[in-house]
């Protein structure tokens, strides 16, 4: 379970991120839905612990992010807006690596990496160095990687960014199964359709702030609008700011 | 899970990883092979160059008015006399003579009178590398004028003797050794060269590229300590950087050991001892530079950065290389706890003959270590900072 309350960020004079705060329960994939340059990225880095709040606290499964990051990132399994890879490296030395990282070893190590592999679709390259990849080949290797110490715990940067119809399918099969296991999922996107297909709940967030949160449903009913593109539109504020 | 076990992990990807990379294994290879290659063209330049001197052909212009002069040359061990171009002047100029000796059309006529008869040695004093030709040279002819002053005042009833009031000995103390002593203080400087670039590309690439690519993030989302990822990463370049020094020296020496010095009139010999202490002293100073590599790196912005700031950096460990071939800092061992300065004066010693003590190694390699675990522990700190991580 993911719990934010009142996340604050600055950089310099720009407030990317001015008041954030939404609870995500386990068994439950939550949206975090907003245009480009809303605070998204920046609200999933604080998230991870990779970056300190200027004010708010983050609890993931009752642990303290800001105060003991590493202990939290146990808890959590992240793929980043950077998917990273080494080019050098194969996607099973990958999973081995971050594996090895998170203490895993052994048989037990193989269990996993096998399964997470095969749960990917990736058997065929398990042993292929990743240069070369396509971006979804790419992006299964960064999610085989975040998922291999069996997070409760998934956030999800822009998870179909750049992934073709096939990829995007499978990813979306993949966050059902993660949720049908009882994980809390939170995914970033802009991407209307992605949202309304797989959130039991949609945070929207414009310009570092908060604007709306609730199922799907809710929204529709929240701004009158029928189509959720058309609430969306409305919640961030794009109609009266003349982005559209 | 401890930070040991963290550390080796980080370690054991690094060098698989850096094993792939070309690059990496590119500036190993360098890295050995630089030094040995530049000894070797050193040395047989300088064995070319003495036995250029041993054996000389020496172009003389207007030999035919000198026969006596021509005999006598030619009866002296190792001189050919060969014929003179057309412009001596011309030809040493465009380097194409080293000296041309010219004889003046009047040179008989003025021995018969007994005046200075002119011989002109057409040299260029600002090539080194002519010059030990130019001085044979010089004494031959020197030796034959007073050859023929003897012989003038034998003829004219006077010993010799009176003639040379002073007896000019010269008591060579080791001009070979010397010069030789000079060739090796390059050592010291090519051996931090192996250092340094032996682990250069790994360190940056498993830095700065690390970040450049998009990785640091996610790894940073593993539970590591900070200070293991460092010491890991520093491990790993620091093993590239010691293959590259060790490599260096295996060579370097096999190089040294078939160079003929006794043609060279120069008693040399590289025993393992001074291989070992200078292995001593060079390991240590690796994992500093390496050290050096990825704390920079770490700090720059991107590959290029990071190389561009390495290229920069690099003429400080060059410094005192370049200082002691002009000053030289044998004999100084005080300097010992001073990094790459203490190694460039305690290998010049072991060079030198006379091996410092073994405290003198301890000093310089834990004031190296301690410096690069310092260096280590700041490349941590910033590992912690969200502008190093997500970029500036």
């Amino acid at each position: 379970m993911i719990e934010i309350q009142g996340l604050r960020k600055s950089f310099g004079p720009v407030e990317a991120v001015r008041d954030v705060s939404f609870r995500a329960e386990d068994g439950t994939v939550v949206g975090l839905l907003g245009p480009n340059g809303a605070g998204k990225t920046t609200t999933l880095r604080m998230l991870s612990g990779l970056m300190r709040p200027d004010a708010g606290t983050i609890r993931v499964d009752g642990a303290d992010v800001v105060a003991d990051p590493i202990g939290a990132q146990r808890h959590m399994g992240l793929l980043p807006d950077s998917r990273g890879l080494y080019p050098r490296l194969t996607p099973r030395e990958h999973i081995e690596y971050f594996g090895r990282l998170h203490g895993i070893d052994g048989k037990q190590l193989a269990g996993r990496t096998d399964g997470l592999l095969s749960r990917l679709g990736l058997e065929t390259l398990a042993a292929r160095r990743v240069e070369g990849f396509s971006q979804g080949e790419r992006t299964k290797v960064a999610l085989a990687r975040a998922l291999v110490h069996q997070p409760r715990n998934i956030i999800l940067d822009e998870p179909t960014n750049g992934l073709d119809v096939m990829s995007t399918r499978a990813m979306r099969e993949l966050i059902r199964m993660l949720r049908a296991d009882g994980c809390c999922v939170v995914f970033s996107s802009h991407i209307m359709q992605e949202v309304s297909a797989l959130c039991d709940r949609i945070v929207v967030i414009a310009q570092g702030t908060v604007v709306a949160e609730g199922t799907p449903d809710e929204l529709r009913r929240q701004t009158g609008r029928e189509n959720l593109e058309d609430a969306f539109v409305a919640l961030a504020g794009l109609e009266t700011e003349g982005v559209l | 899970m401890n930070g040991l076990a963290h550390l080796l992990t980080v370690l054991k990807k690094e060098l698989m990883d850096g094993a792939r990379d070309r690059r990496s294994i590119r500036s190993l290879l360098f890295g050995a092979i630089m030094t040995p290659l530049i000894f070797g063209v050193m040395f047989t330049v300088v064995a070319n160059r003495e036995r250029d001197a041993k054996d000389l052909k020496l172009p003389v212009a207007g030999i035919e008015y000198a026969p006596a002069l021509a005999d006598w040359l030619r009866q002296q061990t190792g001189v050919t006399i060969t014929r003179a171009p057309a412009d001596p002047m011309a030809a040493v100029r465009e380097r194409k003579e080293d000296v041309v000796v010219i004889i003046d059309k009047d040179f008989a006529k003025d021995m018969a009178r007994g005046v200075p008869a002119p011989v002109k040695l057409v040299a260029d004093m600002t090539r080194n590398e002519s010059r030990p030709k130019v001085t044979r040279v010089r004494n031959l002819i020197n030796s034959y004028s007073t050859e023929i002053a003897s012989l003038r005042l034998v003829a004219r009833g006077v010993a010799p003797v009176v003639a040379r009031p002073l007896a000019i000995e010269d008591v060579e103390v080791s001009s070979a050794q010397q010069r030789l002593g000079q060739l090796l203080s390059i050592l010291p400087l090519l051996l931090v060269m192996a250092g340094l670039t032996g682990g250069l590309q790994i360190g940056i690439d498993s830095t700065a590229g690390e970040r450049e690519r998009g990785s640091l993030e996610p790894l940073l989302l593993s539970p590591v300590p900070r200070l293991a990822l460092a010491a890991g990463k520093w491990l790993a370049a620091s093993t590239f950087a010691c293959a590259s020094v060790l490599f260096s020296m295996v060579l370097t020496v096999n190089v040294l050991r078939r160079v003929p010095w006794q043609d060279l009139g120069i008693r040399f010999r590289v025993t393992d001892g001074e291989l070992m202490s200078l292995l001593a002293l060079e390991l240590p100073l690796a994992l500093f530079l390496s050290a050096v590599v990825m704390f920079v790196s770490t700090f720059a912005r991107s590959f290029k950065e990071a190389q561009s700031y390495i290229g920069l950096l690099i003429f400080v460990p060059m410094l005192p290389g370049i200082v002691s071939t002009m000053v030289p800092l044998s004999g100084r061992p005080w300097m010992a706890p001073i990094p790459v300065l203490g190694q460039y004066a305690l290998a010049a010693d072991v060079l030198g003959g006379k091996p410092p003590g073994v405290a003198y190694y301890i000093a310089a390699g834990v004031a190296v270590l301690a410096a690069a675990g310092v260096l280590v522990i700041l490349a941590a700190r910033l590992l912690r900072q969200e502008k190093v991580i997500f970029g500036r």
